[in-house]
């Protein structure tokens, strides 16, 4: 990457944990690149320029990653990165009715329950297609908030990963998990939401459902945001249809023609 | 977003055109549309076929700019349908139109 736009070539940790290949996920190594077992490196092998608040924030969510969480360990949280990051990368993907777990592309040590191995692969791959009931069946084993903690983490490494494929980069490779116990970190008070399956913050509902979709691991709600303000826009410029990050960059409405497109392509319809 | 913006800015968008790619408004639009469509597809020869023509188009840093508003959706997405996110109730007639228009009941999932 070329210095003009940040000094980040720093050596970080290792990538760990026992899906030593690609093809255990479904990923063709020889097409996909991205993933490598050698030093997180925010040194990049194209000459790409990258503006320093976005390979700031994008550091700054591996490094959230390998954290304990709220309530998953640094350990299960990097395992969570890894599952989604091979969903993402598969170019034979498993159907979304086939769980993980149960293929022959993972080796179950027990790191993380089956049910999120499972919940994990198919939120990266497939979103589109979980329902209330599959939401309704996987937080009755792993719990709500630990649901959500797991949300915040496969989203975190689409928007990672697919930036640097996007720009024509390397992914860095995932973080070793730091130590320490999940901090059970929660907001004071919690509610049942009408825009969305999930708990969140009290009170609920007065602001738009993604928005308070995360706000129940605070962490998480605050870090995804940090990302959203550098990719997109900071939230508090969506109400100004006029805004830009710069002159002569993306208009408001060329920022739309992408998201819409994406969104489209993702099947999301919110 | 994209209907509210481009009023604002003049434009009026056909949103059959974000599924299609044609009919777009904009400078930009068409190699945006073109890059977009390549970010959340498979095809690797195609979205660098893309990306340069972002670059050649205006220049690297407008080329950046996109692929970070592309990965934010790629995030968003996500988060929107693992949480089961809806729009409040005053959206959802503006939704429909919407979701008609795009072309929803010809989606795979179409739920």
């Amino acid at each position: 990457m070329r210095t003009d736009a940040a000094e980040c070539d720093d050596e970080g940790p290792r990538m760990t944990g026992p899906i030593t290949s690609l093809k255990m996920l479904g990923v063709s190594e020889a097409a996909t690149p991205p993933v490598s077992q050698s030093p997180v490196r925010y040194r990049y092998s194209m000459a790409v320029a990258v503006r320093k608040d976005l390979v700031d924030v994008h550091r700054h969510a591996w490094e959230h990653i390998a954290s304990p969480g709220s309530w998953w360990t640094g350990a299960q949280r990097v395992r969570i990165a890894e599952i989604a990051l091979g969903a993402i990368n598969a170019d034979d993907p498993l159907p979304p009715w086939v769980g993980l777990s149960s293929s022959d592309r993972y080796s179950d040590d027990g790191v993380i329950p089956s049910t999120a191995v499972d919940i994990t692969y198919r939120i990266a791959r497939h979103a589109g297609t979980i329902t209330e009931s599959v939401y309704e069946s996987v937080t009755t084993d792993v719990g709500e908030l630990p649901y959500v903690e797991l949300c915040t983490v496969v989203s975190m490494v689409a928007a990672v990963s697919t930036f640097h494929r996007n720009a024509g980069l390397e992914t860095p490779a995932l973080p070793t998990p730091k130590r320490g116990e999940p901090t059970g970190e929660r907001p004071d008070k919690l509610a049942a939401a009408e825009l969305n399956w999930v708990p969140v913050s009290a009170p609920a509902d007065q602001v738009a459902a993604v928005v308070q979709a995360y706000t129940a691991v605070p962490s998480g709600h605050e870090v995804t945001w940090r990302l959203g303000a550098a990719q997109y826009m900071p939230s508090e410029e969506m109400v100004h249809p006029d805004w830009v990050r710069r002159a002569d960059g993306l208009t408001r409405p060329e920022a739309e023609l992408i998201a819409a497109r994406v969104a489209q392509l993702r099947e999301c319809f919110y | 977003m994209l209907s509210w913006s481009s009023e604002h800015n003049g434009d009026t968008v056909d949103l059959g055109s974000i599924a299609s790619g044609e009919g777009l408004v904009g400078e930009h639009a068409e190699v945006l549309w073109r890059f977009a469509s390549a970010c959340g597809q498979r095809d690797d020869a195609e979205l660098a076929a893309a990306r340069q023509a972002v670059v050649d188009a205006v220049d690297e840093a407008f080329m950046v700019d996109a692929a970070a508003v592309a990965a934010n959706f790629e995030m968003m997405t996500r988060l929107a349908d693992s949480t089961g996110s809806r729009l409040s109730p005053s959206h959802v007639e503006q939704m429909a139109l919407t979701a008609g228009a795009m072309g929803v009941a010809d989606t795979v999932s179409r739920r």
